[in-house]
């Protein structure tokens, strides 16, 4: 639990220079190193889900294909810049900006080391909350702006898709932020330290396994990544909303998904997997570690989110999708009622669980217990209605003869 | 000075409001799967409210250019017509004019044709199981898990034939050459290892909750209604009917062989998956067999066969089993060595008549899906 | 491996070639004077003039003993002097094929359309009345299937060429004499 002291905007200026030149300094090596990665992430998809796919990926350009990247980035950016007839000129102009700008903004908050990041707000869980629903906006306007039925339907698939999974998103990390007692991103990496004096909780997954499964399934939403790509993927060869986009427009598309998908993956493991924070880990660096602090929860950030990334690839490469009712419904009947009824659990407890009161002491315990519960039940829940429904266990290479009568 | 108007009831829209159906054309460039193939559906909102489908744009005249060739001249173009199993069109064709001219196979031949046709069987099940996939949205994982099991068959298609997918392999009379030294070991090497693959790709698709969410009691058809459309193939059999023209009016050596016929229970999109499933292990077992029961040594081609091949009359109708359903033949010669007259009355053709039937009333990802289940070729469609 | 009992087929055995014992039943059904019976290599062949193809494929598809449910084929065939349909039946539940000729004049004959008793009818009607130019009475929807929408030319009949089809519709020069 966070002790209440006042701390900085991410301690000291960097490099010495005066606040606002810092902030400027610090988004450039954000934005630098964000190109970089996302552009990286590609050929990591690629070369991943070639792998999934028992073949081997791009190969050609360059040892094992790691300029496979640059190489794209001067074909697209060379490409001719085609803008359908049709089109609705500024909203068709504007809508790759629209989604690739509130990624960015939510770099701006994440913390990649103990105090490093571009700001630390206070408000960071609600900034980052308020900051997704913008993303819709600029798909729409893809939608909408493209003149294109195909663009039309994608997009407001995509519409309905990203606002309903927002709810459970956001509640699951609200149940999330009533443990953590805080809605400041570092300190929550911070609480999840189990080292006296840092912090006191156990990575938020172990507390909260059902708000686990719930964010991690409509992130793959907000995303629109498989199994629920029906906006991207229209019988896999219109684009939907980004159907009419070439060149670097739809560079920028990718951009803004690549981009997300690392930001989501550091936020996810900044909120759940402890970020930057090892358990017990000033019992190990503390005194061993030779060099500043923040190399290696650089890299402890670097593995968690790169684990996270790496399952969102392998889901990508092994899940069919989900048609548009089944996904609504899915939101609106499952996840959507259990996100509440973990906030409701979570509150209980912790209320009771005050010093003093009936729970004293075994918060934590509670915490696992019930929402490990939850999950269970979500996982029984979306299991058996595949043993319900899927009557072939056993039977392949098995047959039945028929049983209707002939004509 | 403004003056705000009162209002006491709700504005409403205005009564002629109404929501427009949409048509969406489903062009003639498809993803991969199928092939030259469009379709206009008029969608209101997400549902399919109907649907037209264009077919033709792969005719090639195969019927009036076979009229105008040599009896076994026009093989060529009959194996372009189920482009995926082209040795199960050979086997039909020849049958045809076998048939017209009375010729006898011997019968180490007729036991290659059968290998070779449940290979390709086996091959286009493959194929329907990769792209299947793909339409429900696996991204293409299956599509490379079957290619690696579908690459083993046409290798050993090379070696029996010299070509892969169009092997012109197949003669009136037999077939063009003895079958390599180690055909028999190899073949079932590549059995075993098309075993596993369907094992991957079952454990994959079957075992998915996602994709029995969207296959389960999508586009059910009762089998009555399956016969009044002229559906034949894993199509009739996914209704629970085992109707196999392998069993039900056998030709060549089907009737040596024991297998069964598997069957769904009520013509869905699942079913007919699962029954294309089925069937792949039940054409392994005849493909064993015929390795088991073949002849060592022999003739592979009838030795009396004349250099030309005149036909004075006659008039046949072969059926066949082919992979999407009922390949048959409709042959007739008035003398010379042209046929006069061939017809092919091709599974996937009659499939697709049934289309509109099996989409309207369904959401637009659905008819997507339904079209990847009726696993159409668009070379026999078109002809 | 398998689940469930093997268990006989539930229809009966048929064969690739010509039946007797459908003639028979055939003759008793029909009265007498209206069929011409033949025979193919592969099937029992029936001939009736297209007046009397429905009643003749009412009775044949409704009748119990005869039971043709499946229609699986129909073909067109141009002889020059005349042009003819062949119809193609089966009965699952009694294992017997039929072949129905239907002798028509050249030109562009009218015959009845099988649509209504067998919906699998529709695309192969379709594509016989595009290629020979039969027309068939009561057919739904009756456009080009194979070829495009606005071609009127019948390409299966034996005194149409097999040339490019730009040349026959004078947008290109055929070979030199060439004169359709």
């Amino acid at each position: 639990m966070n002790d209440g002291s006042t701390v900085l905007p991410f301690g000291d200026p960097m490099f010495g220079i005066t606040s606002w030149l810092d902030a400027v300094v610090r988004l450039i090596i954000i934005v630098l190193v964000m190109t970089v990665i996302v552009m990286y992430l590609t050929y990591g998809e690629r070369k991943v889900l070639a792998r999934f796919q028992n073949r081997l990926g791009p190969m050609e350009t360059g040892p094992w294909g790691i300029w496979q990247a640059w190489a794209d980035t001067v074909k697209l950016v060379a490409k001719e810049d085609i803008r359908p007839k049709n089109a609705d000129r500024w909203v068709f102009e504007f809508a790759p900006y629209l989604t690739f700008i509130p990624v960015l903004m939510v770099l701006a908050v994440l913390p990649f080391a103990q105090d490093w990041g571009v700001r630390n707000l206070t408000l960071g869980l609600f900034y980052v909350f308020a900051i997704l629903g913008l993303n819709i906006v600029g798909i729409m306007m893809a939608g909408l702006g493209s003149g294109n039925k195909y663009a039309l339907l994608g997009g407001l698939r995509a519409a309905a898709q990203m606002l309903s999974y927002e709810i459970p998103l956001v509640l699951s990390l609200l149940s999330v932020a009533m443990v953590a007692q805080t809605l400041d991103l570092n300190a929550m990496a911070a609480g999840q330290a189990l080292d006296p004096g840092v912090g006191q909780n156990a990575p938020y997954v172990f507390l909260q396994p059902l708000a686990f499964l719930i964010f991690f399934t409509a992130m793959l939403s907000e995303l629109h990544r498989a199994p629920f790509d029906i906006p991207v993927a229209e019988s896999e060869v219109v684009g939907g909303f980004f159907v009419e986009y070439s060149g670097i427009r739809w560079s920028m598309f990718q951009l803004s998904e690549y981009a997300s998908m690392w930001a989501f993956s550091v936020f996810g493991s900044v909120v759940f997997l402890g970020g930057w924070a090892v358990p017990e880990a000033s019992l190990f660096f503390d005194n061993g570690w030779p060099g500043p602090d923040w190399i290696w929860q650089l890299s402890i950030t670097m593995v968690k989110s790169s684990v996270w990334i790496f399952a969102l690839m392998w889901m990508r490469s092994a899940m069919p999708r989900l048609r548009i009712d089944q996904l609504m419904a899915f939101c609106w009947k499952v996840l959507l009622p259990l996100s509440i009824v973990q906030i409701f659990m979570n509150g209980f407890i912790l209320w009771y669980g005050q010093e003093g009161r009936v729970f004293d002491g075994y918060s934590d315990w509670l915490l696992t217990a019930t929402s490990g519960a939850g999950a269970i039940a979500l996982i029984v829940l979306v299991y058996s209605r595949a043993f319900r429904r899927r009557s072939t266990k056993g039977l392949v290479g098995a047959y039945r003869q028929a049983q209707v009568p002939l004509p | 000075m403004t003056h705000w108007p009162e209002t006491t009831t709700p504005v409403l829209p205005p009564d002629d409001l109404n929501t427009v159906d949409m048509t969406i054309n489903i062009g003639p460039q498809h993803p991969a799967t199928h092939g030259v193939f469009r379709m206009v559906l008029t969608v209101d909102g997400e549902l399919v409210v109907d649907c037209e489908p264009y077919i033709g744009y792969l005719h090639r005249g195969l019927e009036k250019l076979s009229e105008t060739a040599d009896y076994r001249q026009s093989m060529g173009w009959w194996d372009r017509t189920d482009y995926l199993a082209g040795m199960c069109c050979e086997m039909a064709y020849c049958m045809a004019v076998e048939k017209l001219g009375g010729l006898e196979v011997p019968e180490r031949a007729e036991y290659i044709r059968v290998i070779m046709a449940e290979l390709s069987r086996i091959n286009s099940h493959f194929m329907f199981l990769g792209a299947f996939g793909t339409d429900v949205g696996v991204l293409g994982t299956t599509f490379t898990y079957a290619w690696r099991e579908r690459e083993r068959i046409y290798d050993l298609f090379e070696e029996v034939a010299g070509d892969r997918m169009f092997p012109t392999y197949l003669r009136p009379g037999g077939v063009s050459m003895d079958l390599p030294e180690n055909f028999e070991q190899r073949c079932r090497w590549v059995l075993d290892s098309a075993r596993q693959g369907m094992e991957d790709l079952d454990g994959m698709m079957t075992g998915n909750e996602i994709f029995v969410e969207r296959c389960r009691d999508l586009g059910p058809i009762t089998p009555e209604r399956g016969i009044a459309l002229g559906l034949s193939g894993p199509m009739l059999r996914a209704t629970g009917l085992p109707w196999d023209i392998r069993k039900a009016e056998p030709y060549s050596i089907y009737d040596r062989l024991d297998f069964e016929v598997p069957v769904g229970r009520q013509g869905d999109v699942f079913d007919r998956y699962f029954v294309r499933l089925a069937e792949m292990y039940q054409s392994m077992r005849i493909v064993e067999q015929c390795l088991d029961q073949m002849p060592k040594s022999g003739l592979v081609l009838n030795p009396n066969l004349p250099k030309t091949l005149r036909i004075e009359s006659g008039e046949c109708y072969i059926r066949t089993e082919g992979t999407k359903g009922e390949y048959s033949v409709y042959a007739l010669a008035k003398g010379g060595n042209k046929p006069y007259r061939m017809k092919l009355r091709s599974p996937s053709f009659c499939n697709l008549s049934g289309l509109r039937e099996m989409v309207v009333g369904t959401y637009v990802a659905d008819a997507i899906v339904i079209l990847g289940s009726l696993d159409i070729v668009l070379g026999e469609v078109d002809k | 491996m398998t689940e469930a009992q093997a268990r006989p087929l539930p229809y009966p055995v048929g064969s690739q070639s010509p039946q007797e014992g459908l003639k028979d039943l055939l003759a008793k059904a029909v009265p007498g004077g209206l069929l011409t019976f033949g025979a193919t290599a592969t099937d029992l062949d029936v001939t009736v003039p297209p007046a009397d193809l429905l009643t003749l494929v009412t009775t044949l598809r409704d009748r119990p003993e005869l039971a043709f449910d499946l229609l699986r084929n129909i073909a067109g065939v141009d002889y020059e002097t005349d042009m003819a349909l062949k119809y193609h039946l089966y009965s699952l539940k009694h294992g017997h094929a039929l072949q129905v000729t239907v002798p028509t004049t050249s030109g562009h004959p009218h015959v009845p359309s099988l649509t209504s008793l067998y919906p699998a009818a529709n695309w192969h009607e379709r594509e016989a009345s595009e290629m020979f130019g039969f027309v068939f009475d009561g057919h739904p929807n009756p456009k080009n299937l194979l070829l495009e929408e606005d071609l009127h030319i019948h390409p299966l009949l034996k005194a149409h060429p097999l040339a490019k089809v730009e040349i026959l519709q004078g947008i290109e020069e055929g070979p030199p004499g060439f004169k359709f």
